[in-house]
């Protein structure tokens, strides 16, 4: 296994030279993490200022190239395909360098070294060993090594966004173990003091974490320059001690600073945030594709009810592949699958180009059922008063439709308002992944998620209460 | 002598294999009044609707007011219009605009489409409904009116764009019967007063009273037409005699 990856890593390396180096050229160092991977990438709680092992090493590195650096906050499910669609030029959050990576990307020499640990409830004494994982359940991300060691193990694995929510499922008895780098749980321990889980047993396996870039990117001369620097004049070993609070190998420190802050403080404090991601992103996100998605509904409707053969089918197809592909992989095509054609478009832009689409074709299947609802008899007199088809439309079509329409398409907006969270996995700081981000270094997931859910729900019953205010309008002209 | 207000010559229509109109000429001059009687399914709906291109005849040639179409080539989208805005046409169930008030269902062919001002608009709009005698009800909507209330305001939007006939498709049908009263009165001023109309009925009575002209349609054609002394009086064909009989007598 070594032999082989030593093979990859010479054969990758020859086709690339010293001499050019983009990040040198660009001035900038992009660097994708996760920021809600503590102690590694996460948010200070007191600061909000990403920080964490991985981000501080970055930007040592950065210092060392004589560059800028520039954070792009990813989830991790998401992050290799964020690097291949050139969204960052390196990723810091923990990779673990093995083969089968290392034949697709560009890996770093290592900056932090541990050792896998299988972590069990305290009073769980049937796991001991990575053999008795054997029929358990792991929870484990679904892209990292351990989840794979964890299955080769005989375990079934549940996969989760993240360590965080591997411990957290662990606490409830959902599952039985999680398989994960010492260092991090090392840190989880002496962070928040939880005497509820423990360290079972080692997987007997080194871990070297390292930068991944993509294949022949001409950064690795450079980063592994930058790192031997920083390794050998302390700077990795102070990085290592302020994060970790102990040496990878050693026993967590007992005792440390700043005993942790209570629930409902957290809850308060998130408040202001939380709001902040709802107004700055959540509401406008959601308002900006809603207007463009109903533009784009009553151009298709129109297209679907005319009788153009050409337009009628381009209309029924759009239609059939917005309603029959899922959301989240259309905001993935936008995001992730274009810019492999050339269209690179940035995160909040991309979500609303999704939106906007797949709103477009729920919508216009409201809108066509909402016009066909109209007696043919006001089409008729609207043109023995001399309106053609379009004044037909916008006087007196469109406005009896309206009413027929609106508590359906109310329904999509609603759902909308919800379904923009998923803009999260392309990059948006929205109000879902302000709570992820939150709740990251605290482990208090179910205090910060709910919170979140208080504020969609807000949203929803204030358009809500818009949706009837609308409704009775529109009913001023018919009988009751 | 007076002019002629509409001349329609071998007009024909089917829909898909079957034939409506074989062949209908017929004139309606300036001033007078025409009733179309006929079994249902005679053709004169479709008759009364091809004055107004609401369907399009496929052959003949036919001019209302001022414009004349030969349906026999493809006719463009404006030439139809010139010639639809020659007429007004009133539905047997009405079809006013519900989102509109009384007012607003007036004035919106002559503000939208002849844009002439709001003022203008408005006030012979008032005119119109006091002559069909709902002055006070223009701000309501049509929902808030009786079915008879309902169809004068039809009546009224189609006088509103001075049209030079107006057409009527059975405008009494859908009425409750102490409602006829109503709208065929308001009908007979308009006879009186002098506008050119064309009224598909059944209202036989009326008929006799109020054209100057009937015309019996039968299987696609007119089979009888005259003064409504003659053709309702005394008809000639055995088909009319028949018709009318059932209609006066039905038991």
């Amino acid at each position: 296994m070594l032999l082989l990856a030593a093979f990859l890593l010479s054969a990758c390396g020859s086709p690339t030279t010293n001499g050019d180096n983009p990040v040198k050229s660009a001035g900038v160092l992009r660097v994708g993490t996760e920021g809600v991977y503590s102690p590694f990438s996460y948010h200070d709680p007191a600061t909000g200022q990403l920080v964490g092992y991985d981000v501080d090493v970055a930007r040592a590195v950065a210092e060392k190239l004589g560059v800028k650096v520039e954070f792009v906050e990813t989830p991790w499910d998401s992050i290799f395909a964020a690097l291949e669609a050139n969204r960052f030029d390196v990723v810091a959050n923990e990779v673990t360098i093995n083969a089968e990576r290392k034949q697709k990307y560009d890996l770093s020499e290592p900056y932090s070294v541990g050792e896998g640990v299988v972590v069990t409830r305290a009073n769980d004494n049937s796991i001991k060993t990575l053999d008795d994982l054997k029929g358990k359940v792991a929870a484990e991300s679904a892209t990292s090594n351990w989840s794979d060691v964890a299955r080769k193990a005989g375990a079934r694995v549940e996969t989760v966004e993240g360590f965080t929510q591997a411990i957290k499922l662990l606490n409830q008895g959902r599952v039985d173990a999680t398989i994960n780098d010492s260092i991090a749980v090392y840190a989880y321990l002496a962070e928040t003091g939880d005497t509820t889980v423990r360290i079972a047993g080692s997987v007997g396996e080194k871990s070297e974490q390292g930068f991944a870039a993509r294949k022949n990117s001409g950064l690795l001369p450079d980063l592994n320059k930058a790192l031997d620097e920083l390794r050998d004049d302390g700077t990795l070993a102070d990085i290592s001690q302020k994060y970790l609070k102990a040496n990878a190998s050693g026993a967590p420190a007992a005792g440390t600073q700043a005993k942790p802050k209570s629930t409902w403080d957290l809850i308060l404090e998130s408040l202001g945030p939380l709001a902040k991601a709802a107004i700055t992103k959540t509401i406008p996100l959601t308002v900006i594709s809603f207007v463009i998605g109903l533009v784009i509904a009553l151009a298709v409707a129109l297209a679907r009810l005319s009788s153009n053969l050409v337009l009628t089918n381009v209309a029924r197809f759009y239609i059939s592949i917005i309603r029959g592909t899922p959301l989240l992989v259309q905001l993935f095509i936008v995001f992730y699958a274009l810019p492999e054609l050339g269209v690179k478009i940035d995160p909040f832009p991309a979500a609303v180009i999704a939106f906007s689409l797949n709103v477009g074709g729920y919508a216009a299947e409201i809108i066509r059922s909402a016009i066909q609802s109209i007696p043919k008899g006001q089409w008729e007199a609207a043109e023995t008063i001399g309106l053609n088809y379009v004044g037909a439309l916008r006087r007196i079509v469109l406005p009896q439709a309206t009413r027929v329409a609106v508590p359906p398409l109310s329904n999509t907006l609603i759902s909308l308002v919800k379904d923009t969270s998923l803009a999260s996995t392309i990059l948006v700081t929205e109000l879902l992944r302000q709570a992820q981000v939150i709740a990251a270094p605290t482990f208090e997931f179910f205090a910060l998620y709910g919170t979140a859910a208080v504020y969609y729900w807000v949203i929803c019953l204030v358009l809500s209460f818009g949706q009837s205010r609308v409704e009775r309008r529109l009913e001023r002209y018919v009988a009751r | 002598m007076t002019e002629n207000r509409v001349v329609a010559e071998g007009v024909h229509k089917a829909f898909g294999d079957n034939e409506v109109l074989k062949g209908v000429s017929f004139t309606v001059a300036q001033g007078s009044a025409t009733t179309i009687i006929g079994p249902s399914g005679s053709g004169k709906t479709t008759l009364l609707r091809a004055l107004n291109a609401l369907d399009v005849p496929d052959a003949g040639v036919i001019r209302v007011g001022e414009v004349e179409l030969d349906f026999s080539k493809p006719v463009a989208k404006d030439q139809l219009r010139r010639y639809r805005a020659q007429s007004g046409f009133v539905f047997q169930s009405h079809n006013l605009f519900p989102h509109k008030t009384v007012l607003q269902n007036i004035t919106e062919g002559p503000i939208f489409v002849q844009k002439r001002s709001k003022d203008e608009a408005e006030a012979e709009a008032l005119e119109l409904l006091q002559q069909v005698g709902l002055a006070e009800k223009r701000d309501q909507y049509p929902y808030q009116l009786s079915g008879g209330q309902q169809q004068r305001v039809g009546i009224a939007r189609a006088l509103a764009l001075k049209p030079k006939v107006v057409l009527f498709d059975e405008p009494t049908s859908a009425l409750d019967p102490e409602l006829v009263g109503e709208v065929l009165s308001v009908i007979r001023d308009l006879a009186v007063e002098g506008w050119t109309l064309v009224i598909v009925t059944h209202e036989i009575q009326f008929a006799k009273q109020v054209s100057d002209q009937v015309l019996f349609t039968d299987r696609g054609v007119i089979l009888e037409k005259g003064p409504p002394a003659d053709v309702i009086g005394d008809p000639k064909e055995e088909r009319t005699r028949q018709f009318l009989d059932r209609i006066l007598n039905p038991l």
